[in-house]
């Protein structure tokens, strides 16, 4: 049943918001690097997240107008593009290698992440199928094995490239797809042991991997070396307090903190806004997965509801893992803040993205039982 | 609605149709994971920012600010009547941030010349600075103030930034070596490295200024921001319980004894007042230059010396800058007795006139026999003490037992470090769980050991009615202008023995001196009790493998200091304590006492011995008559030589002659003739007679004496043989041989 409703406006109006405020704690966190790496000028990180911001609103307002399962239909084709072009990052002339990692494809003027427009097609193709053959995942090989044999072979490309917060972050959104479409706990539970056991290994035979933890579990005592970023991170959220030192009027964006514009920029508004702005925000960021659940569940359909968490999942996780990171609550993996980090191509798919799930929520059935 | 999660309130309104009933369950479930742990990091945001903030803060201050510091002034240490012994003159620090001299665009090699025609510094070494990444360099230290105001006025005239002169402290000790150990010095960040200087540290650093200016993590100075001056503060004053003047004294008088007997392990002395546990002066030798304390030690090539590396650090470490005092431990040797008879005093198992024997005594195989070789035999206790004999003590000690003895061995404080405000104090070697083998060479202080400062801290208890005293080093500190803000006072540790055991042992110990093997620490006029020691090291090599000591306390009656001589391997024979130390302490605490302006009581037989020298006045050519009255006024005797004329009246010639400084009783040779040749005496061999038989012989022959010392004669100034002209003075040196 579709009915021609309004969007929800609690998405809509969350997301504006957390992206005004995302803006201007970019320009506040970007201008020091700005400054010194991009010939003083201070404005070079947010000119170019405006423009990006522009477009991917302009992209959400057309998306929000087409009709979600037109989507659906396409996306097994969506999908296995993005495969080709995960594949092609790395063949010369086409992929390009920045920052020592192939993630950048140029075709003529335009340069894109493969890899955004893969988190779109990961959660339309998967929802799109499990609609259709949710049954199956009653049973482990018929069912649940396919989607992990994919999802492990986009895994594979992306960790090749190196992208490994991308990884990371649609491996869970994926199996939170699997899990809202009915996948058994008891494969979960099963699949949990080999993880702890790898994990178990990891630690023990490698020293790399040791050292990372051990950074993690004691960071101050290698303040000039490993720990460097998480400890400068800890100092500006430290330093905010309960109403923090006065939007710009940060000290740790002044270089001590790496790329402050990028996955740290949470610890520059912790240190600017305080504890009060801090809550003001991840309140902004709840309301937002409290309504995108909402959507979810009153999805006129279990394509659309499948969608509309994956999409919803797709922010959250990058939150909440962002935030644990900063403040040292997990060992580092570089996951961008939504909404506030810099980052081009990114901000322009995730608000397409949104206006995906502002569409499936215009199609809301409300009607009670 | 059947669902388990109970989250309907945030739903509400809602339809199930479309969606099967897992998948919103399992959505709801999703709902409650957000929440959880959008929750559990709102709480670990609090934790970090409202719990922690202000350590973080802290933190990210102390990285954000640009650590330009200005030395505070160190506080100056006194002694105790407030004469200087470290004082911290104003010098200058020259430092550049080379970020931002960087940014300032400023000619380099223009800047690094001019710095260095200033302060007279290789112009590469300056480059070198100025292309560091860093945000804080040091060009040069400790420059005299009118050199840093060159730089201040030429980077005033030139509008320059990123250099900077701060102000520095240097520190100066006017009496250079005097009491090096106890003072100690600082190192090149004006930080206490030994001595009171370190012990003190946390009292005279004060609290360094800074300039403040916020800098982002390349150190350049974020422009928004302005510099903020934190001014120093000064630290305290310290004031010590040392006396300038004694430990003076102190110092003379090792320098002395070293080079008197061939001293090779250096020496040192503890000066105390008992009576509250003061040190007065604390010396130990060789001593270095506090002004210089990194410098070549004597003895060594200064070429081949650096002064900062490992070696040679070692090097000063094992030698000059060692304490010898209080970090070094030796064999107390018969000092020890006095604690072993406080012992059996104190418990009543012995009396000073309890008889005893010094026949050899056997203990677990082995025989221990008196230094006298076939013994004193039976004697009292109390000549026992003055004859220092072994096989008494061993025996008081097993009628004590293990656990009483050992009892005052641990009261007297000889199992804690006295915790003197010295760094690097010894902890003793000492029998932790002693058999009676152990007990019976403990008695006599033999096989453990023990620091200079345990023992001097234990007869001080001995000495002043029985209290143990913590060594009290520092009196107070005060401020900038005298007041003072902390005094420490004085710390009994325990009562050890009763008043009266102190009286008795008191009077036992002066009678070591006056009657014992402690008669060359003997003093007219000043009871001085004491007692001898003389340990043998392990060492095998033959020469000086001694250590010799004597620890006294003056006057015995109401004592006023303890002192302590030690003088670690002598290469002279004897190298007896009661030989080589005896005399050096008593000169020491005669010294003193003078100084103290304690009153001599001079005993009847001080006064017979004591031979006030007077100055021989001129009676030639003056009548026989007016000779005797003149004589006679300046308490000198006479004898007239006249060849047959007994009727002359005119002395013509006299002997001593005029102004000639003699003692009392001498007797001056009147001729009543001029003499042609004075007539002369061959000069008799008097060694190893006593003074009595000395004065005998010499008065015999018409010769003077002039008596030095107490005991046998060990030195005539004119040897044997010599004709000497009758009437003459003779100086003869006699001393107590103490062959212990």
């Amino acid at each position: 049943m579709k009915g021609k409703r309004p969007f929800d406006f609690w998405i809509f109006i969350s997301v504006l918001m957390l992206l005004s405020i995302g803006i201007i704690m970019l320009f506040s966190a970007s201008y020091p690097s700005a400054y010194y790496y991009h010939s003083g000028n201070a404005y070079y990180f947010v000119e170019k997240q405006l423009l990006f911001a522009i477009l991917g609103l302009i992209g959400m307002f057309i998306i929000m107008r087409i009709d979600y399962h037109k989507l659906g239909k396409i996306s097994p084709i969506l999908f296995i593009i993005c495969l080709v072009l995960l594949a092609l990052v790395r063949i010369p002339g086409i992929g390009s290698k920045l920052n020592g990692a192939y993630r950048w494809i140029f075709i003529g003027p335009i340069s894109f992440q493969p890899s955004e427009l893969l988190k779109i097609s990961v959660i339309l193709f998967f929802s799109y199928s499990l609609s259709k053959r949710r049954e199956s995942l009653k049973y482990f090989f018929k069912g649940l094995l396919p989607y992990l044999l994919l999802v492990g072979l986009f895994s594979g490309l992306l960790l090749i490239e190196p992208h490994l917060s991308c990884t990371v972050l649609l491996v869970l959104v994926s199996a939170i797809i699997l899990f809202c479409a009915g996948a058994q706990i008891k494969h979960y539970l099963a699949m949990g042991l080999p993880a702890v056991a790898v994990f178990i290994f990891l630690i023990t035979f490698f020293e790399h991997a040791r050292k990372r933890l051990t950074t993690f579990l004691h960071p101050m005592q290698d303040k000039q070396g490993d720990s460097w970023q998480i400890i400068q991170s800890l100092y500006a959220i430290g330093s905010g307090g309960l109403f923090g030192r006065g939007l710009g009027k940060g000290m740790q964006k002044h270089l001590y903190l790496p790329e402050p514009y990028n996955d740290f920029i949470f610890a520059v508004t912790a240190e600017e806004l305080g504890y009060i702005g801090l809550i003001a925000i991840l309140m902004l960021f709840f309301v937002f997965i409290w309504r995108g659940i909402k959507v979810a569940l009153n999805a006129p359909d279990i394509f659309g509801s499948l969608v509309a968490i994956g999409l919803t999942s797709l922010v959250g996780i990058q939150v909440i893992v962002n935030v644990a990171v900063v403040t040292s609550s997990i060992p580092a993996t570089g996951m961008p803040l939504p909404f506030f980090s810099s980052g081009g191509t990114s901000l322009t798919f995730l608000l397409c993205s949104i206006g995906i799930l502002l569409n499936i929520s215009k199609q809301a059935n409300y009607e009670r039982i | 609605m059947n669902n388990s999660f109970n989250l309907g309130f945030m739903c509400g309104g809602m339809s199930l149709i479309g969606v099967t009933l897992t998948i919103k369950k399992r959505l709801l479930f999703m709902l409650l994971f957000f929440l959880t742990i959008i929750t559990a990091l709102l709480i670990r945001l609090g934790w970090i920012q409202i719990v922690n903030g202000e350590w973080y803060q802290q933190q990210a201050f102390e990285q954000q600010n640009s650590g330009i510091e200005i030395s505070a002034g160190r506080g100056t240490i006194f002694d105790r009547n407030g004469k200087e012994l470290a004082v911290s003159a104003n010098v200058e620090t020259v430092s550049i941030n080379p970020q931002e001299v960087r940014r300032s665009k400023k000619d380099k090699e223009v800047i690094a010349q001019k710095l260095s025609d200033i302060l007279s510094l290789k112009k590469e070494d300056i480059i070198k600075k100025l292309d560091r990444k860093s945000r804080y360099e040091r060009i040069v230290r400790k420059i005299d103030k009118e050199v840093g105001d060159k730089v201040r006025k030429w980077i005033k005239d030139e509008q320059l930034s990123g250099i900077y002169v701060v102000e520095d402290t240097k520190r100066f000790y006017p009496n250079r070596n005097l009491a090096a150990h106890v003072i100690g010095f600082t190192g090149s960040d004006n930080q206490g490295l030994d001595g009171i200087e370190a012990t003190m540290d946390k009292y005279l650093k004060g609290k360094p200024g800074k300039i403040l200016s916020e800098v982002d993590a390349g150190g350049r100075e974020i422009s928004s921001n302005e510099q903020k001056h934190v001014e120093p503060q000064k630290g305290n004053n310290v004031v010590l319980t040392i006396d300038e003047t004694i430990q003076y004294m102190a110092e003379k008088a090792m320098e002395k004894a070293i080079k008197d007997n061939k001293v090779l392990r250096g020496a040192a002395a503890i000066v105390m007042d008992p009576k509250n546990g003061d040190i007065l002066a604390l010396t130990s030798k060789p001593d270095f230059d506090l002004n210089a304390p990194f410098a070549a030690p004597s003895g060594v090539d200064p070429s081949a010396w650096k002064g900062n590396t490992k070696e040679d650090i070692d090097k000063l470490s094992k030698t000059v800058w060692r304490d010898k005092a209080v970090v070094d431990t030796y064999e107390p040797g018969s000092t020890f007795k006095a604690i072993t008879s406080a012992a059996g005093l104190e418990e009543g198992v012995i009396t000073p006139t309890s008889p005893v024997t010094d026949f050899t005594v056997k203990v677990g195989g082995w025989n221990i026999n008196c230094w006298k070789p076939n013994a004193h035999g039976n004697e009292t206790f109390t000549e026992g003490v003055y004859n220092s004999c072994n096989p008494v003590f061993v025996r008081l000690s097993q009628t004590l037992g293990i656990d009483r003895f050992y009892n005052y061995v641990r009261k007297f404080g000889f199992y804690d470090k006295t915790m003197i405000d010295l760094p690097g104090e010894a902890k003793s070697v000492i029998h932790k769980k002693p058999t009676e083998v152990d007990m019976a060479a403990a008695s006599f202080g033999q096989r453990f050991q023990i620091s200079p400062i345990q023992l001097i801290t234990a007869y001080g208890a001995i000495a002043n009615g029985g209290t143990l005293y913590k060594p009290r080093l520092v009196k107070e500190l005060t401020d900038d202008n005298g007041n003072i803000i902390k005094t420490f006072e004085p710390e009994k540790v325990r009562t050890v023995i009763s008043k009266q055991t102190s009286d008795t042992l008191r009077t036992i110990l002066e009678g070591v001196v006056s009657e014992g093997t402690g008669g060359n620490a003997y003093i007219k006029g000043y009871r001085v009790a004491g007692k001898t020691g003389t340990s043998e090291t392990l060492q095998t090599k033959k020469e000086g493998r001694y250590i010799a000591s004597f620890m006294s306390f003056a006057p015995a009656d109401n004592p006023a200091i303890c002192a302590l001589v030690i003088l670690d391997h002598p290469d002279v024979y004897p190298h007896t304590g009661g030989m080589i130390a005896a005399p050096v302490a008593g000169k020491l605490v005669e010294d003193v006492l003078n100084y103290l302006e304690i009153q001599r009581k001079y005993t009847e037989k001080d006064k017979d011995a004591l031979q006030v020298d007077t100055v021989v006045p001129d009676v030639t050519n003056k009548s026989i008559e007016d000779a005797k009255k003149l004589l006679n006024e300046k308490g000198l005797t006479y004898e007239i030589v006249n060849k047959g004329n007994t009727n002359a009246t005119v002395v013509m010639e006299q002997m001593p002659k005029q102004d000639a400084v003699v003692p009392a009783k001498t007797v001056v040779l009147l001729y009543t003739y001029k003499p042609e040749k004075e007539p002369t005496v061959k000069m008799p061999d008097i060694l190893n007679d006593t003074i009595e038989e000395a004065a005998e012989t010499l008065k015999e022959i018409g010769l003077n004496i002039k008596v030095k010392g107490l005991g046998k004669a060990v030195k005539q100034a004119v040897p044997p043989g010599t004709k000497v002209t009758k009437g003459q003075l003779v100086e003869v040196e006699f001393k107590q041989l103490d062959t212990e």
